[in-house]
């Protein structure tokens, strides 16, 4: 079920590589699916852009965190699939972690009450 | 994928880049589709999703890190179809930049190679030279201590050899080098063995005579042949076995001489008789070389010097010295410096002459420069308006500003490229020219440290004149992209392309001064009053010593060998000497003038026969000349030269009166004539006293046997008189080794340096003239051009042909007469800097500023009227109808 455009959010700078990562993490995907797997996944609340998608998998593949091999697809038609490489697994995991940590010491500080601020 | 990589495979990456894209929006239209969209609708939402294909590509390439390359080479190809199609202005601009960077990298090659490249030893840098000429004495005490002293240590002489047995001499480049010199150097031979420790022993060294040959002169005269090592070499008519070849590369120690043969400094007393080079302690001849300790100082290989000083100072005291002389020799601390580099005369001889011609050279690139700005200006002001609709199609200023600059880099990069080839061809030849007098051996090689000097230069220019036109560009105004290509809305360059006029014309004014000042040098010396006919005057050097012949024989035999000379046909006379004019050897003797009352004095010294002076054409003032009976045995004589009898006779009668020499050689002198002034030594030397002494009287004194015989002839060149006067003297005594030159040659040798600076610097004076009449006729024409409409209006207002010339002219030559009063007084102020390489003019010489003021002044006056009188041809009915 996809949120009221006005909830839509902006992704903070920087997540998108870790997203694409965590997407294509789960199995090669091309573009177009990435792009719906964003959306599902995130089930309508953060808007990627599909004009900065293209670019960020660019980026992603020069650096050698994903590659990509041109094969058929399930409509029969030849489209660009990304993979993970082993470094892109690696950096996927070092940024997962560090994304929890902060989440985590963000909400720890949000949570905090009047009592535990003295 | 590495960038260059993405780079080569731009094709590739393009088509996958849009079946990618393409695929996305398929597969979204088919999507949507499905949902129930109708096709174009559907078609519509996926491409606006998207955000614009293009965009997308666009921001997809910048991803792939190659895109200021890209931009680069299509703004290269860009620039490179302008040039094309400008063919003149590409011509004038890189030809120019060619010249100045050409002229620059020359120079800095040979800078390069005679004052800074270290030499082809094993790790140079740990050289050090003794600063000084060192007694054989001195060096073998050194030698026994070199290895508390030093990791090794090696001394050595130049010196020439002959090859032939007699007769007109076949000079080599000889070298007397210590036992450890190629050891310790760390040069191997490429054949056979260096030259060893052993072979350097006293009374020959255990395989008697040996001589180590260069590669050079290996390959020159023996053809490479690999069977020379174990033949003889005569050399000075001693046998030598040849042991072995010097590698390739290896030209001796010295930058700018190179050696042929290398002979132990032990074999000196075979190869130069009369002097005693291995015990005489007042014979300095000797370089010394050290090689630090790993870890040891400059100041650690001093202070071990200086501590065993003392005893190497008491074992070789000089004989016949003063109590005070001797204290000073024994104080004298040694000193080292360090020799990485090689020692060499050169770097001091033409340390200053090349600096001023890498100065001149610098300068000449910065006229180019200045020019390239101007054009580049001008072709700006046409192309306001692509600037213009580029910037607003969305371009930023950077951008455009880039596209200029990547013309300029291009200009700049061609200019370097040709400039290379120049420059190759450049520096050898100035070698060639510096060499005339036979002593400079450079290797120039095009190497990492040349081709990054073209480079920074390239870059440097490309800087100096493109940033200036690039701003420019970028500064344009976007708004007025749509208004007609307009005429005369360019008014900012033209202060700017003022200014670089004003610039230009002064460097110019500044080099001409330059040229000026060294070709009247030049000709001042050349025109100098010399005292002598230089001209129909063969100098042939009579060298008896390597045959053994004494000299109480010799003496007799030159006599012969004159009286014999004269008779040949086509000889008007002869005379011998012992130095002759301008040859680099002087005799200088100190003297006192009984009952006078003064001190000792000093005074040039000629040892002359009848004949003498009548060959030299130097006129007889009072007394009378050498004559034959002023014999070994009869009463010493002596003949004075103007300037000696007015600064110690005055007024005096100086006939009659008597000169004592306080030296060792000399006896009391009546003085029995006067002879007109003459040069001795060198050409910018004031006549100074000079005493001439019959060479009968005089020779009893000189320690070797050896002459010049001075030769005039009738008629025609000197040198066609040499075959039949070296067949003369092998008659006569075939033993004796020639040397032939003529005056006039002896002469222009010792001026190389006077000229090669003047057909440089006039040379560059010329260039930077064409380069400023270039830049002054192309501004003017774009002024021309830009104001072709207010001309017109002028002129249908009734303006004449002359005024609209004057009014042309009238704004440009403000200009030019603003940089040359600048150019003036920069040149009256930096002239001051090469007063020691002038003569006959003070450096700010107003003749000279005043003469090359008027001719850049004329000359660009005539460059800037082409394009006026083109303006004043303006059809105004044409032009009113145009606007």
């Amino acid at each position: 079920m996809a949120a009221p455009d006005d909830a839509r959010m902006d992704l903070p700078q920087g997540t998108l590589d870790l997203l694409i990562l965590k997407v294509i993490g789960l199995g090669p995907l091309h573009g177009y699916a990435i792009a719906q797997r964003l959306e599902q996944i995130s089930r309508g609340v953060v808007d990627v852009p599909q004009g900065s998608l293209y670019p960020a998998l660019h980026r992603l593949e020069n650096r050698g965190l994903l590659e990509a091999e041109w094969k058929d697809s399930e409509t029969g038609r030849q489209a660009k699939f990304y993979r993970l490489t082993r470094r892109g697994r690696t950096q996927l995991e070092a940024e997962t972690a560090s994304w929890k940590r902060l989440a985590d010491a963000v909400g720890l500080i949000l949570r905090a009450t009047p009592e535990e601020a003295r | 994928m590495s960038w260059w990589r993405r780079l080569g495979d731009r094709g590739r990456l393009e088509r996958e880049l849009s079946a990618e894209l393409a695929d996305h929006i398929e597969r979204h239209v088919a999507d949507l589709v499905a949902a129930g969209v109708g096709e174009s609708e559907a078609r519509r939402r996926a491409r606006l999703a998207l955000g614009g294909v293009e965009q997308v590509k666009e921001a997809c390439r910048d991803e792939r890190g190659t895109r200021w390359l890209e931009d680069f080479s299509s703004d290269l190809r860009y620039a490179g179809r302008g040039l094309r199609q400008r063919p003149a202005f590409a011509a004038v601009a890189v030809l120019s930049l060619a010249l100045g960077i050409g002229a620059n990298t020359a120079l800095f090659s040979i800078v390069d190679s005679l004052m800074r490249r270290s030499l082809p030893v094993r790790e140079p840098e740990r050289l050090v030279l003794l600063e000084g000429e060192w007694t054989n004495l001195i060096w073998e005490q050194i030698r026994d201590r070199q290895h508390e002293l030093f990791d090794g240590a090696v001394a050595w002489s130049g010196a020439d050899f002959d090859l032939a047995a007699g007769g007109e001499e076949k000079p080599v480049n000889g070298l007397f080098v210590s036992g450890s010199f190629f050891e310790v150097l760390g040069v191997p031979a490429r054949l056979g063995r260096t030259i060893l420790p052993q072979d350097d022993r006293r009374h020959s060294g255990t395989e008697g005579l040996v001589a180590v040959l260069s590669d050079g002169f290996w390959k020159r005269h023996y053809g490479g042949d690999p069977g020379v090592v174990g033949r003889t070499l005569h050399l000075n008519r001693a046998a030598f076995m040849i042991v072995g070849v010097a590698p390739p590369g290896f030209v001796g120690p010295e930058v700018g001489e190179s050696f042929d043969v290398a002979v132990p400094i032990a074999a000196y007393p075979i190869l130069q008789p009369p002097l005693d080079g291995l015990d005489d302690r007042n014979f300095w001849w000797l370089e010394v070389v050290g090689r630090r300790k790993p870890g040891q100082t400059l100041a650690g290989v001093t202070d071990a010097l200086r501590a065993v000083q003392a005893p190497i100072r008491a074992a070789t005291l000089p004989p016949r010295q003063t109590a005070e002389q001797l204290a000073g020799y024994l104080r004298e601390p040694f000193q080292v410096i360090p020799a990485a580099a090689g020692t060499s005369v050169l770097r001091d001889r033409y340390r200053r002459p090349l600096f001023t011609i890498l100065a001149v050279a610098f300068l000449v690139l910065l006229v180019a420069c200045a020019n390239v700005a101007n054009l580049q200006l001008a072709r700006g002001n046409e192309r306001q308006h692509e600037f213009r609709l580029r910037l607003a199609l969305g371009a930023s200023r950077w951008r455009v500003a880039r596209q200029l600059l990547t013309e300029s880099i291009l200009i700049a990069g061609l200019g370097a490229i040709l400039g290379l080839a120049f420059a190759l061809w450049g520096s050898r030849l100035l070698v060639r020219n510096f060499s005339s007098s036979g002593t400079l051996a450079l290797d120039l090689p095009v190497d990492a440290g040349v081709l990054l000097f073209t480079g920074a230069v390239a870059v440097l220019t490309a800087l100096l004149f493109g940033t200036l036109p690039a701003c420019r560009a970028g500064r344009s105004d976007a708004e007025g992209a749509w208004r007609e290509p307009a005429r005369g809305a360019a008014g900012g360059s033209v202060g700017a392309s003022n200014a670089l006029i004003v610039v230009q014309v002064a460097i110019s004014l500044v080099l001409l001064v330059a040229a000026g000042l060294f070709l009247r040098t030049l000709a001042a010396i050349t025109n100098r009053e010399l005292g002598f006919r230089s001209e129909g005057v063969l100098v042939v050097k009579l060298y008896a010593w390597q045959s053994g012949i004494a000299l109480d024989q010799f003496v007799p035999l030159a006599d012969r060998i004159r009286a014999s000379v004269v008779e040949l046909p086509g000889v008007a006379s002869a005379g011998l000497s012992d130095v002759t004019p301008i040859s680099g050897s002087s005799w200088r003797e100190e003297f006192e003038i009984p009952g006078t009352g003064r001190g000792r004095e000093q005074a040039f010294v000629h040892i002359v026969t009848r004949g003498w002076l009548s060959v030299y054409g130097t006129p007889l003032l009072a007394g009378r000349d050498i004559l034959d009976s002023d014999h070994a045995e009869s009463r010493p004589v002596a003949l004075i030269n103007r300037a000696f009898a007015r600064t110690f006779f005055g007024d005096k009668d100086p006939l009659g009166q008597t000169i004592r020499t306080t030296g060792i050689y000399l006896a009391p002198m009546e003085v029995v004539g006067v002879v007109e002034d003459a040069v001795y030594r060198d050409l910018r030397e004031d006549h100074a006293p000079t005493i001439y002494v019959p060479f009968a009287q005089g020779m009893k004194n000189v320690t070797a046997p050896q002459a010049s015989l001075s030769i005039r002839a009738a008629a025609g060149p000197p040198s066609r008189l040499t075959s039949a006067v070296v067949a003369a003297i092998a008659r006569i005594d075939p033993r004796v080794t020639l040397r032939c030159r003529t005056l006039s040659d002896q002469i222009d040798a010792a001026l190389v340096r006077e000229r090669l600076v003047a057909m440089l610097s006039g040379f560059f004076g010329a260039l930077a003239l064409m380069l400023a009449a270039i830049g002054l006729y192309g501004v003017t024409s774009h002024a021309v051009a830009r104001r072709r409409g207010e001309i017109g209006v002028r002129m249908a207002l009734g303006a004449d042909a002359p005024r609209v010339v004057r009014m042309v002219l009238g704004r440009v030559l403000g200009f030019v007469l603003l940089g040359v009063l600048a150019g003036s007084a920069v040149s009256a102020w930096a002239s001051r800097f090469v007063t020691s390489l002038l003569y006959g003019l003070e450096p700010g010489d107003p003749l000279t500023i005043a003469g090359a003021a008027s001719l850049l002044f004329a000359i660009t006056l005539l460059a800037a009227y082409l394009p006026a009188r083109r303006a004043a041809r303006i059809d105004p009915a044409k032009v009113l109808r145009e606007s």
